[in-house]
This record gives C-alpha cells, structure tokens and sequence, in this order.
C-alpha cells in the first residue's frame, strides 16, 4: 500500500515536471525560434560559400533586409490587431516618389513632410476599416489600387530622379556601423520602440487585446477603433520609412522600381517573424530575423548558384519550412 | 451471487490510478472508481475539480497520463472518440448538438462506426439498413420517431431523444451495457423539464449505466443511485444517495460548510441622489419608458424572460448599446455620448453573460486581464509597469482564491468559475465603482465559485457602489435583491422594495408572462 503511494507521487512530479519543461520549451522556441532559424540557414551558407562572408554578404542581406523590416513591422502592427494591410508597398513606393521630388526643393525638411503624408495616408486606411467597418482585406487591396495610381500620376510613369540634397538620406545607405548600414540600424531601433511600446503603454497592450478577442477588448473599455487607426498610421509611417530607406539607396524612384515588390516580403518576413495572421501575437525583435531570412534566401540561392529558374522555388519551400517551424499555434488546431 | 462468466459479472466501468495532468496542473489526481450495470451515478464537484477531464479522457479525448480503463470486464485504450463510442460509452452534451439539416437515422450514425449493421459502408449509406438501424435504437429507448425525419422539424423534447439514442448506438449493449454520460444537460433543467430528465434516466436505467453531471445537488440527490464527489482532482467520497443530505455534499464539493449568510437588507435614504438615475429610456421595439433609481449598496434586480428588453436595457446603461429617448443620470449628473470607455471611465462595471466573448481576453493572462479596464493602478500615465500589474493580481487571487493560483496563465486555461472571478476583480479593481451591471453572472458555475462571486456583488455594495442584476433564477433575484423590478415586452410591470414588500416566485411570475 505504502509502496503504490510512493510511487504515485513520484509519477505525479515527474508529469508534473515534464509538462512544466514542455510549457517551458515552447515559450523559449516562441521567444528565439526566429533568430535561431536565421543564425543555422546564415551558417549553412557561409559554410558552402567560403567568400560569402569576406565578399560583403553580411552587408548584403543586412542592406536588402532593411526596407523588408520596415515594412514588416507596419505590418506586423496591423496583422496583430486583427487585420491587414495590402497597401502598405504601395505607400513606400508613392513615399519615395514624393520624396524624390521634394527633396530638391525642400531639403532637410522633405522627408518631414513625407512622412506625415505616409502616415496620413496610413491613418486613412484604418478610419475606413474602423468606422466604415470594410474588411481591412478588402479596403487595402482598394487603396492599394489608389496608391499605385497616385504614383503613377504624381511620377509621370517614369523615373524620379533626386536632382539635389540627396546627401541629406544617402549616409543611411552608406554609412555602416559594424558591417550593417545604417538603414538596417534604423529597422533595429524602430523595432526596439516598437517592442517598448507593445510591452509596456497601455495603447500597446491594448492593441495586442483587440487582436486576441475584439468583444472582450470593447467591454473593457479598450478603444478599438481609435487603436485601430494608431496601426495603420503606424504601418503608412513605417512604409514610409522604407521609402527614405530606397532614395538613400538607389537615388531615385520609379512606381515600378525598387520597392513596387515589397507586399509579400513584408508579410512573409512579419509571419516568419512569429506574427499570427489571425491577430494578438507579434514580437518585433523576431521580425528583424524573419525580415533577415526572408532577404537571406534569394541571395544565398544565388550565392550557392542555384539555377534562377529553381530559385522561386526554394524561396517557397523556405518560407513555408520556416513558418511550419516558428508559427505560434493556439491549443484548438484552427488556423485562418 | 453466482458466478457465472467474468464479463457479465464485471463492472461496466472500472477506472484504477487514473491520473493526468497539464503542465504544472494535477487535473487528476489517481482516480479509481466502480460503475455497475444499471447503475445510476452522481458526479459532482467545483469548476476545476476535475470532472471535465474525467469525462474527456472516458471519451476519448484525452489519453491519461498512467492508469487503467476496463470496460465490461475488457482492458481499453482510447485513442479518440470513436474508441470510446465503440467500447459502449456515449454522452449527451451540454447543449443539444444535433445536426437539424439531417435526418433522424443519419444523426444516429454519425457518430458510430462504419459496418454493416450500423448501415454504413465504406462511407456510402445503405438507407433501408440504416433507418432500421436507428429505429431500432430508438425502441430500445421506447421512442416511436420516424427515422427519416428531419431532426430540424423535431420537437425539443423528441430532439432529446435523438440525443440519447445517438449517445447509446446500435451495437452497443450487444457485449456488454452500455453507458451514457449526461454532461449538465442544462437545456433540460433551464427549461424546468426536470420529469423528462426523470423519464430519460429511468429509461437509461433499464439496459445500461447512466453517469448524471449537475451543479444541482437537488437534481442529483433524486435521481442518483450513488454520488461521487471530486475534489481538486480527487475523488473525496463515494456516498450511497439514502446517506447524504445537500449540505453534507455541498461541505465535500467545497472543502468548508456553507456560509452563505442571507443578506442584510439595505434601506433608502429617500433623501440621498441616486448613484444611477435612468429615466424614461426607450428604445424601439426593444423597451419604452424605463424609470429606475438604484442606490449607493443596494441591488436592484430585474426580471424578464428573454424578450423582455432586460438584456438590452442593462447594456445600454453600460453603454454598449444606444437609445432612442430618455436620459441616463449618475449622482445626479446627466451623461452625455455614452459608450463604454465613458461609463468604464466614471465607475460603471459590466459582467456579461457571454463570458468567453465578451467578459475577457481569454489569450491574455489573467493580470493582463485583471488590469486591462482600469490600468491607472498598474500605470504611470500610459507606461504599463509589469511589477506593480502583478501585484495587484496576486492580491487578487488571494481575495478571491482563484486556482490555479499562477497570474502568468492565459485566463483560457482556467475553469469556468475561476474565469468569472477574474472578471469580477477586472471590475472590482476600480477604485470608484459606483454602479456594477451583472448579467446572469452565476452562469454555469459551481455552488463554491457561485459564494465568492455573491460574497464580491456585497463587497460592492457595501462600498458604495449600486448594483443592477439579471439574476439566473427568481430565487436569486428574491434573495439577493434589495428591489426587484419585472419587465414584461419592454415595459415595467411590478416593481417591488424588498424591505416593504414580500414577493413570491409567483407573484412575479404572474408579471412577467
């Protein structure tokens, strides 16, 4: 009798244990899966690719990962609040067009005024979604139509070219610290705020609040509407961002230049980032890697000398890899 | 008695050293238990005892952690539902779960296995098979349905049987009895149709087990041949029903006596402004010309059946719903565009009875939920300070006795009773409460959650604040209510001062319908 006891209450601490690691475990996996992932695929390429690392590569990825970060955060921001936003690479685009036209005329104060016109045009967005209450898939994939004819409009369908004061931006792509430009070092500290804000201010909570149950954010008195406006803002001023990110690299813009493919990057690198689709879970320190593996795979397929016709190919089996593993799933097995 | 072969003398179910647990939760604690042929047993215990995972792991959903099944004299292993369907158990859920688009027989088999009684074949319907497949089943329960009825055109009592007939299956009782677990079948009870509970149970009686789980001690004293009682994953006593009273089980459920103690009545001061002055409210086609005046540390409860305009009324004094006409008053001040961050803002609380929609962020811990309506505490302006939030849930927790006592848990993981006391520290958090909305704020919990949930709504009123309730049952409303208002199709009808007047059930009820 006293022998069954004993051994029950052994078996009980050790389930008890095992569960407590296994809860343990996933936090720790949710909390770094991300950089992990990155760190391994970086490794394996460096690896294969001897002058990858001496040729520049950190540069590279770090370069082409900034306006990628950029944009993913606006829409890590939107994505966590329970909706989407499809016009967010349209508005960096319209961005680095309006900014290489004033930028001239203007100087210092151009990228100023771009940006609040971004995040205007950001806040737009989420008025309509929050008052109006058309699907937010629905409404961008409208403005996103609207942004890209903007651009069109505003650039004469040809090619920007800044004719002064470039200068003003262009230190952002070739200043570095430590081998990452400073556009990169400028996607760093807007995710640190980011994560501050999320963390620690009442707005940022609760913005995660209404992203995990809408009802019971309303009933506790969370202003939905007025959050939901703050994160499209957040995400037209953040693509924005990404705009000043591509007049300091390239010098110009064009409404079908650099920038015009960034949508399904933003929203690969934010999912990859460990962002859910269906709202309430967003970290933005793990964007930065999910933004970094996502610009790491086209340039590593090239490094390792994959064939360019394999090279979408792996692109989508990466991303679907990398989101199978780093995705943070609820208990019931429903994903939308 | 005689021995005859081991199957027919063996328990229907036998359960030895079951346990499981999540995490760091013990939900069961080596469970082992008997249930004989034509047994009728009693299950009952508090939100978070366990009962819920018992049932699930007899059902298939989830593998316990060590222990063993035995059913009819057979060890078991349940891999899903459909094992446990297989081995003779089914359940009667909560909420009917019928699909009323299909026929009669096509519910039956739904949940049974493929095979040639049952009528279904490599997932293809052999008809005649299976409409005589389920109308024998329903003999068995003495029910006369047509098979191939829809169950959409089915009368509510009639769906019930469908339910049983669905839960006890056609090749179960062939080997063995059969057992059917009925999970609070509150549908039933809330409708007051106790006599087919009776009926149905008798019935179940005749040809297999029955496991009965209910909140109502009362229910379960009548109609159970032996109780059970879990305890914080514990089975705690195995009583025969003759020897046990509804105070002795409710002392078992709960771990103390009962203190509920009646509560003292609070008079007017006539003299005093109202804490809530609503007057004349009216919305269209909802409710018209609603006058109330609740005082500081009184309830005033309101009764109605559903389309009374009780429900709409309550919200839209929490500011969730608008209103055509009237004015809503606080402390003698009108209010002016009021939606909910408003009323929140000057001291007015809201439990809704849709919990886990609208009552809490169940992704949230329950600080981050204890905290989420009045941060100011846990703030320096708009900074969030993680220390201080944790704090005040810890005291919380400890006021209130929430278990599992961890603040850091997804308020989802929590059981019912506990989920409903955070919520009431949500609101209770406020420093200024002034007037707290409860709607049926008693739902679904157990008598233990149910005292603290009661003890908090006079903690309130004795700190001021006025209390609007829509109580579940008239009992409640008569005991807890200082005044009680009956509204009928939108409009008041009886309104009584419970320190003047000494309303029966009946009285009310005359009102209401």
């Amino acid at each position: 009798m006293s022998t069954t006891v004993a051994t029950g209450a052994v078996s009980t601490e050790k389930a008890t244990k095992d569960g407590l690691l296994q809860r343990r475990a996933t936090k720790l996996w949710q909390a770094v899966g991300p950089l992990v992932i990155f760190v391994i695929m970086f490794a394996v390429v460096a690896i294969l690719t001897p002058t990858f690392i001496g040729g520049g590569g950190v540069t590279i990825v770090a370069s082409s990962a900034a306006p990628i970060l950029l944009v993913a955060l606006g829409q890590a921001f939107v994505l966590n609040i329970g909706s989407i936003d499809l016009s967010n690479a349209a508005i960096t685009v319209l961005g680095a067009i309006l900014l290489a036209m004033t930028l001239g005329p203007l100087g210092a104060v151009a990228p100023l005024v771009v940006l609040i016109m971004v995040t205007l045009f950001g806040a737009v967005n989420g008025l309509i979604v929050a008052f109006a209450q058309v699907p937010s898939f629905a409404l961008t994939l409208g403005t996103l139509g609207i942004f890209q004819a903007a651009a069109l409009v505003v650039s004469g369908a040809t090619t920007v070219y800044v004719d002064a004061n470039l200068d003003l931006v262009a230190w952002l792509y070739t200043g570095a610290i430590a081998m990452l430009p400073m556009t990169f070092i400028l996607g760093v500290v807007v995710a640190v705020v980011a994560w501050l804000f999320l963390r620690f201010t009442r707005p940022g909570q609760g913005m995660t609040a209404v992203g995990k149950n809408e009802s019971g954010a309303i009933f506790s008195a969370v202003r939905n509407r007025g959050l939901k406006v703050v994160a499209y803002s957040l995400s037209g001023f953040m693509a924005g961002l990404a705009g000043i990110t591509i007049i300091a690299q390239a010098g110009s813009a064009s409404p079908m230049g650099l920038g015009s493919d960034l949508l399904l990057p933003g929203i690969a690198a934010a999912i990859v980032g460990g962002t859910s689709i269906s709202g309430g879970v967003m970290n933005p320190l793990n964007v930065i890697f999910g933004a970094l593996t996502v610009a790491l795979v086209p340039i590593a397929t090239t490094a390792l000398g994959f064939d360019p016709s394999t090279q979408n190919l792996v692109y989508g089996v990466v991303i679907i890899v990398v989101v199978a593993l780093t995705l943070t799933r609820s208990r019931s097995a429903t994903v939308k | 008695m005689t021995k005859e072969t081991a199957q027919a003398t063996a328990p229907t179910l036998r359960l030895t050293d079951i346990r499981k647990s999540f995490g760091p939760v013990h939900a069961l604690k080596s469970i082992s238990l008997e249930i004989n042929r034509g047994e009728v047993i009693g299950l009952i215990g508090e939100n978070g005892a366990g009962k819920s995972t018992l049932l699930k792991i007899l059902t298939g959903i989830y593998q316990p952690d060590a222990g063993k099944i035995e059913v009819n004299g057979k060890s078991v292993k349940f891999r899903g539902p459909r094992d446990s369907s297989a081995a003779g158990i089914g359940v009667v859920h909560q909420e009917q779960s019928l699909f009323t688009n299909l026929s009669v027989a096509e519910n039956i088999a739904i949940s049974s296995g493929t095979g040639h009684r049952t009528g279904t074949r490599f997932g293809f319907y052999n008809w005649g098979q299976l409409n005589r497949s389920a109308a024998e089943t329903l003999n068995i329960i003495g029910s006369k349905l047509n098979p191939k009825t829809r169950v959409g055109d089915l009368s509510f009592v009639d769906r019930q049987m469908v339910e049983i007939a669905r839960a006890i299956r056609v090749d179960a009782g062939k080997d063995g009895s059969p057992l059917v677990i009925l999970d609070e079948p509150t549908s039933l009870l809330e409708r007051g149709e106790t006599e087919v509970l009776e009926r149905e149970i008798r019935k179940l009686k005749a040809f297999g087990s029955v496991i009965f789980v209910s909140h109502r001690l009362d229910e379960i004293i009548r109609n159970c041949d032996r109780i059970l009682v879990m305890r914080n994953g514990e089975l705690v006593a195995d009583r025969v029903t003759s020897t046990v009273t509804e105070d002795e089980l409710f002392k078992l459920m709960v771990g103390h006596a009962s203190h509920a103690s009646k509560k003292s009545r609070t008079s007017i001061d006539s003299s005093a402004t109202p804490v809530l002055e609503v007057s004349r409210l009216s919305l269209k086609g909802k409710y018209s010309d609603i006058s109330i005046a609740a005082h500081a540390g009184r309830i005033t409860a309101i009764v109605g059946t559903s389309g009374s305009g009780r429900e709409e009324l309550s919200r839209a004094i929490f500011g969730a719903e608008k209103f055509d006409s009237g004015s809503i008053a606080l402390n003698g001040s009108k209010v002016r565009g009021w939606r909910i961050p408003k009323a929140v803002s000057k001291g007015v609380g809201y439990v809704p009875s849709e919990r886990k929609v609208e009552g809490m962020v169940g992704g949230y811990s329950a600080a981050e939920n204890i905290v989420l309506t009045h941060p100011g505490k846990a703030a320096v302006g708009p900074i969030v300070l993680p220390w201080k939030r944790n704090k005040i849930a810890q005291e919380w927790f400890t006021t209130l006795d929430v278990r599992p006592n961890d603040i850091a848990l997804e308020l989802d993981r929590f059981s019912g009773g506990n989920q409903q006391k955070v919520v009431m520290a949500k609101w209770l958090n406020d420093p200024n409460l002034r007037v707290l909305v409860l709607d049926h704020p008693l739902r679904g919990l157990d008598p233990g959650a149910a005292e603290t949930v009661n003890e908090q709504i006079k903690k309130a009123c004795d700190k001021g604040a006025a209390v609007i309730l829509l109580a579940d049952t008239l009992e409640e409303a008569l005991e807890m209510g200082d005044e009680i208002l009956v509204m009928r199709d939108g409009a008041v009808t009886g309104h009584y001062d419970m320190n003047v007047d000494n309303p029966s059930t009946l009285d009310l009820l005359e009102r209401m319908v």
